[in-house]
């Protein structure tokens, strides 16, 4: 009978996610009394923050509201995430609703419903990478590097907004060109639209700014990131590193005398960058395949290691580099275990440089050898890639390779996975077990080669008389 | 050196204390030869320490790539690989043209290793391969000297060779060259023929043969062992020693040698086609005369054989000697090439073969770097060599005729100075064990026959004649007092004291650098790294196409292709003379005539090595006159050496320097935009002066990147269209486009007017004007 009753609640369940998961409506009851936005294009990434203020007109208490993000700024979206008024993160689901299907939408989960009559305060933080479009696309190297953002005005959601105010948040006052909408202010480096009162749902006018942006464009192409999770009290963490400049691409020559004569030249261009490593980090190693790269110091911090990076040449628009990062931590503050059982909790992409955007990361976790039950548990989507095998020092059967792979990341990603596996503790004592054994071996054989004569006859004069 | 204080006890504590002398000589022995082995792999680590595991150098940068290469696709790829990646637009079939040892040596170690789950990777097996050969080579030293004199005196040489600076010059870690595996099989092969003539065995000649294949497939320096055995059988034939056991350990050695060294894709068939081999063939055939005189002479031995037999074996060497002659007119057999003239005529190479001489390897010895790279041994060896003619036998004649030829090598080119090491090391060796058996003789004063039973045991490797040594030594030796005995005792101590510190000295100050790294020092004593020729090729092998053509001379076309990934044009395997004449030319010529050798070529970079911001002299500027000198070699219409001196004969670069100097590529390309860095402007501290031309534009080509320190410079050479294109005003630039539109309009307008062709075509032609 319980058994029946289970069986009904989790087809109920699983009908309800369906539904929940697939398609939407949008709650008529919604309004948004004030939605205060900033959007942050004075480095290479456009962050937008909303501030939203929800309000339920209805009766019934509202669990959830939905976010909408333009069609037009989709493919760049690399990130969004929301929060309450007591700053904790709130649930987000993709959704879909009929009619709107080239609009993206997400669904946030509410902890607290918004009962009928009453309002909500909800921050909602959107990051988009490679939207800041470099115009023109080709700069000498004395040249600043002028940049194209184009938005929307106003704010894109599925309701009706009472009241929204835009703040433009960039870097600089050489400012080309922005488009004029009135009510509009410009101070120093902010450009305020609004407020613009009773916009209806999805509505969109295209923003453009065209602005000076020097800050570094350096896009992470590829990173692969390799854990080597060691019962012995070490994790080895290894990040294999490609990095473009995707900003104004350098036109005409380099010049190094120029380079040379004014630090002000080549502004757009990157000579280095900090990484930030864990605290506990040591045995650091930068190099790329033609050995150390010897330009690069260390910094311990109280919360972290940082690294100062220079790449062996400055990086102009369109060149490229790439180095291995490698490190030690200490398993004591990642790994716990009760019995058998492990739990291994690390980020599943780290920082390497601020503000930074990866177009594709694949993270592999190395488990020591006879490691089994293993479960994964990502804080986001990624597509896990099958188990594979890893033999090093010592190994006969094999260690189990963890992989995922994701594109597109900023640092809002920089969050912990979690992995469960049990090992049995014993097999700590195959590998040392397994050098005895052999030396033992091999002295036997020697024992018994020097006691025994092997010779099929014996010669007629010895040395030894 | 903890090894060779070791080596004296050994001598001395045998004589009485121990019954058991055989077990613990062995301990011995054992202990002393991995003391060497230790002590010649720590003393080359110093450029690992102090830099990085790292291939040192040009040509180990190519056996690296080409190792990589095999250890990623394969052995039958490796031998196939034709890499266009080289000598652009020629390609070079590495798999034919390479000695392939050292690759496959270091392939199967990371092979054997991955099959054990040792994840090394393959550059750090490359880096240590040599040192730890070092280790082999003192194994195969002692195994040869004790084959020679005694135990004893081998222990000294594999001491000696361990740490001698004239052979870790070769093999430091990173310095991955054919040479440091090379003198092991050196090495080894002589032991193993040492050990077939003495024995008469065809086990020992088949090793012999086949160490000798494993020293083919390593080192072109094979050479001098195909000429040296012949020798050495040759002249134990003169000295009419001829027996079955050189008869038969040269006839295995030399037939199963041949067809071994034949299987080499690049030795191929120059065993019998090439002069330099006819030494080896011409002994066999002698060597088979004597045998079938010889023969003759045992069916009847009476009469007068003996005559027949001395002028059978001289017709019989004219003989061989004339047909040798004849093939080489007929051409069958190619003639002594160039490299080997140059061995006997020291100014050959400078006059027909300029780009051998311009190798600062390749010059004479100085009197000097024999002192620096074997210290003590070089005034030790001649005792031991004296030693061994003096108590001769088959293999005392071998060593002696060894010790005299390399000798003679080393004169003639500071790289054959490796050569000579080993022979150095081996009679150095034996002198030492002399010099210790007399002085240690004191103890055994008493018991002079039990001395000389037990010595035949120690040393049982060692002949009969081994008693001679010490009987006419002995009275001599009874005369020396105790003082003089511990005062030589000491002095020898503190010699040996002296090399050991002088080798590890010269090891670590001069042969231990990288040099693709350079490192300053401050005056506060901290180091800076200069590291602008892998910032370079960093640049390249990641900011330009793919396919990219770089050119640059020949000394860094190895660490372009290996460390920048990218095509060249020549590099360090200098087999085509007249394509490096071209690019010689190339920078030679100025601007405009560069350009069209560089279009020619299809050149998109250009890469050259500037020292004047920091004072590094092996710079493209003064290695210039010798690129001057090759491509007048092979353009002789077109360049002058006399051109790029001043009218007094002086090479310059300031403004006293001559006009085509002046105006060159290379020239250009090393001062461009430098002239006001610096704190004297534009002051170039290599060559101590202000250039001479100054504020000059580039037309053909463009700075693309210039390293932190200057030292590497690489401009891209502009398409036709980017410097061809006349300036035009924007007035005129838009008449052509109206005025085709206006054609167009005319055109269509005037379509209906057929009847008057004539106006059109003169409107036309007015046009295209």
């Amino acid at each position: 009978m319980a058994k029946l009753k289970y069986s009904f609640l989790f087809l109920l369940y699983v009908l309800i996610k369906c539904e929940s998961t697939n398609v939407d409506t949008i709650s008529s009851d919604i309004r948004l009394k004030n939605v205060d936005r900033t959007v942050d294009i004075s480095s290479q990434l456009v962050k937008i923050a909303l501030k939203v203020t929800l309000e339920n007109t209805g009766r019934s208490p509202v669990k959830n509201f939905l976010v909408a993000v333009e069609k037009s700024a989709k493919e760049n979206l690399a990130f969004v995430g929301t929060k309450d008024y007591n700053n904790k993160d709130l649930r987000l689901v993709e959704t879909s609703v009929k009619g709107y299907d080239y609009v993206k939408l997400y669904r946030v989960e509410l902890k607290e419903p918004v009962n009928g009559g009453g309002t909500g305060i909800f921050t909602v933080d959107y990051v988009y990478t490679k939207a800041l479009i470099p115009y023109p696309n080709a700069i000498s190297q004395q040249e600043d590097q002028l940049v194209k953002y184009t938005g929307n005005i106003y704010v894109y959601s599925p309701y009706y907004i009472a009241s929204q105010k835009s703040t433009v948040v960039l870097n600089t006052k050489t400012i080309e060109a922005f488009t004029k909408l009135k009510p509009f202010t410009q101070q120093d480096s902010n450009i305020v639209y609004g407020p613009y009162t009773n916009v209806g749902p999805f509505s969109e006018k295209e923003l453009n700014v065209h602005f000076k942006n020097n800050s570094p464009f350096l896009t992470v192409t590829h990173v692969e990131r390799l854990i080597e999770v060691s019962h012995w009290g070490n994790i080895a963490v290894e990040e294999v590193i490609e990095i473009e400049h995707t900003g104004a691409k350098l036109k005409g020559p380099f010049s190094r005398y120029d380079y040379q004569q004014d630090h002000h030249s080549g502004p757009a261009s990157v000579r280095s960058y900090k990484t930030l490593l864990p605290a506990s980090a040591s045995d650091v190693y930068y190099r790329d395949a033609n050995g150390n790269i010897s330009t690069s110091n260390m910094k311990v911090k109280k919360d972290s290691v940082e690294l100062d990076l220079r790449p062996r040449y400055p990086l102009f628009g369109g060149w490229r580099t790439h180095y291995t990062l490698g490190y030690n931590v200490p398993s004591y503050e990642y790994l716990y275990h009760s019995g058998n059982e492990y739990l291994l909790k690390m980020r599943v992409v780290d920082h390497i440089f601020d503000d930074m955007q990866v177009d594709e990361l694949v993270t592999k976790i190395i488990l020591p050898e006879g490691s089994i039950n293993i479960k994964t548990n990502l804080p986001y989507p990624a597509s896990m890639l099958p188990i594979s095998q890893h033999y090093t020092y010592l190994d006969t059967k094999g260690r189990p390779v963890i992989s995922f792979t994701k594109r597109n990341l900023v640092e809002n990603h920089i969050q912990d996975f979690q992995l469960r596996y049990t090992f049995p503790r014993l097999l700590m004592l195959q590998e040392p077990l397994l050098v005895v054994g052999f030396l033992y071996a091999l002295f036997l054989c020697v024992i018994i080669y020097v006691r025994l004569d092997f010779s099929i006859h014996k010669p007629e004069h010895q040395h030894k008389d | 050196m903890p090894s060779t204080s070791i080596a004296r006890p050994e001598n001395g504590q045998n004589k009485g204390l121990f019954n058991n002398t055989a077990g613990l000589s062995t301990l011995i022995t054992v202990t002393v030869l991995s003391l060497a082995w230790l002590a010649g792999f720590a003393s080359r680590l110093f450029a690992v320490i102090r830099f990085e595991s790292i291939i040192h150098e040009f040509d180990p940068w190519f056996n690296y790539r080409s190792t990589a290469y095999m250890v990623q696709h394969g052995f039958y790829n490796f031998l196939n690989w034709f890499d266009e990646r080289a000598w652009y637009p020629l390609g070079r079939i590495v798999g034919g043209t390479v000695y392939p040892g050292l690759m496959i040596t270091s392939g199967t170690i990371h092979w054997i290793l991955h099959t054990l789950n040792i994840p090394i990777h393959i550059r750090d097996i490359c880096v240590f391969l040599a040192p730890v050969f070092s280790g082999l080579t003192a194994i195969a030293t002692y195994l040869l000297t004790s084959e020679l004199w005694s135990r004893g005196a081998g222990l000294f040489a594999a001491c000696f060779i361990a740490i001698v600076p004239g052979y870790s010059s070769r093999s430091v870690a990173g310095s991955y060259d054919n040479e440091g595996i090379a003198i092991f099989a050196l090495q080894f092969t002589y032991y193993l023929w040492l050990k077939s003539v003495k024995s008469g065995s065809i086990f020992w000649s088949i090793c012999t043969a086949l160490s000798y294949f494993y020293m083919v497939s390593a080192w072109g320096g094979y050479v001098f062992i195909i000429n040296l055995i012949p020798l050495h059988v040759f002249v134990l034939l003169v000295m009419g020693r001829f027996s079955q056991r050189l008869f038969v350990s040269y006839s295995v050695f030399y037939i199963v040698g041949l067809l071994m060294s034949m299987q080499i894709p690049f030795v191929g068939f120059q065993p019998i086609r090439t002069s330099e081999h006819m030494a080896a063939s011409g002994v066999f055939a002698l060597l088979m005369a004597i045998g079938v005189l010889k023969y003759l002479h045992s069916l009847n031995p009476k009469g007068q054989w003996k005559q027949l037999l001395i002028l059978g074996g001289m017709v019989a060497a004219a003989a061989v000697f004339m047909v040798v002659v004849l093939l080489t007119y007929m051409g069958v057999i190619a003639p002594w090439s160039g490299r080997f003239y140059s061995l006997w005529d020291t100014a050959y190479a400078k006059i027909h073969i300029p780009i051998i001489a311009s190798v600062s390897e390749h010059q004479p010895t100085t009197w000097s770097s024999f002192f620096f790279d074997l210290h003590v041994l070089v005034c030790t060896f001649p005792v031991g060599l004296w030693y061994c003619i003096k108590n001769v036998n088959d293999e005392r004649v071998f060593v002696a005729l060894y010790a005299l030829s390399a000798v003679y090598f080393a004169g003639v080119m500071v790289r054959l100075m490796l050569t000579l090491t080993p022979v150095v090391c081996v009679l150095a060796g034996i002198a030492f064990s002399i010099l210790l058996d007399l002085v240690l003789r004191e103890d055994d004063l008493p018991m002079p026959p039990v001395d000389n039973d037990e010595s035949k045991n120690l040393y049982d490797k060692a002949g009969k004649l081994k008693k001679r040594t010490h009987e006419p030594a002995q009275p001599l030796d009874s005369g020396l007092g105790m003082n003089v005995r511990s005062g030589t005792m000491i002095a020898f101590m503190i010699l040996l004291m002296l090399f050991s510190v002088h080798c590890t000295w010269a090891t670590s100050n001069a042969y231990s650098s990288p040099s693709i790294v350079l490192a300053s020092y401050g005056n506060d004593g901290s180091r800076k790294i200069l590291d602008d020729f892998r910032e370079a090729y960093g640049w390249l092998s990641q900011n330009t196409a793919e396919d990219a053509r770089i050119m640059s001379w020949w000394d860094y076309g190895y660490q372009i292709a290996g460390m920048g990934n990218r095509t060249t044009l020549v590099d360090n395997n200098t087999w085509n003379n007249s394509h490096i004449a071209l690019v010689g030319k190339a920078m030679a010529s100025n601007e405009s005539a560069a350009y069209d050798i560089m279009t020619m070529l299809d050149v998109d970079y250009v890469l050259v090595i500037f020292g004047g911001a920091i004072g590094y002299s092996g710079d493209d500027i003064n290695k210039f006159i010798w690129m001057v000198r090759i491509a007048e070699g092979e353009h002789p219409k077109d360049i002058h050496e006399a051109d790029y001196f001043t009218e007094r004969g002086e090479y310059r670069v300031d403004s006293e320097a001559s006009k085509t100097m002046l105006n060159c590529l290379m020239y250009k390309l090393s001062y461009y935009r430098y002239d006001s860095g610096g704190s004297p402007p534009g002051y170039d501290r290599t060559r101590g002066a202000l250039p001479g031309n100054r504020g000059f534009k580039l037309t053909y080509l463009e700075e693309a990147y210039t390293t932190e320190h200057w030292l590497v410079r690489i401009y891209r050479v502009k398409k036709p269209d980017e410097f061809n294109r006349p300036r035009l005003s924007l007035a005129k630039r838009t008449v052509p486009t109206s005025n085709t539109l206006s054609k167009k309009t005319s055109k269509r307008r005037k379509g209906l007017l057929k009847n008057r062709p004539t106006i059109v075509k003169g409107k036309k032609v007015g046009r295209l004007e």
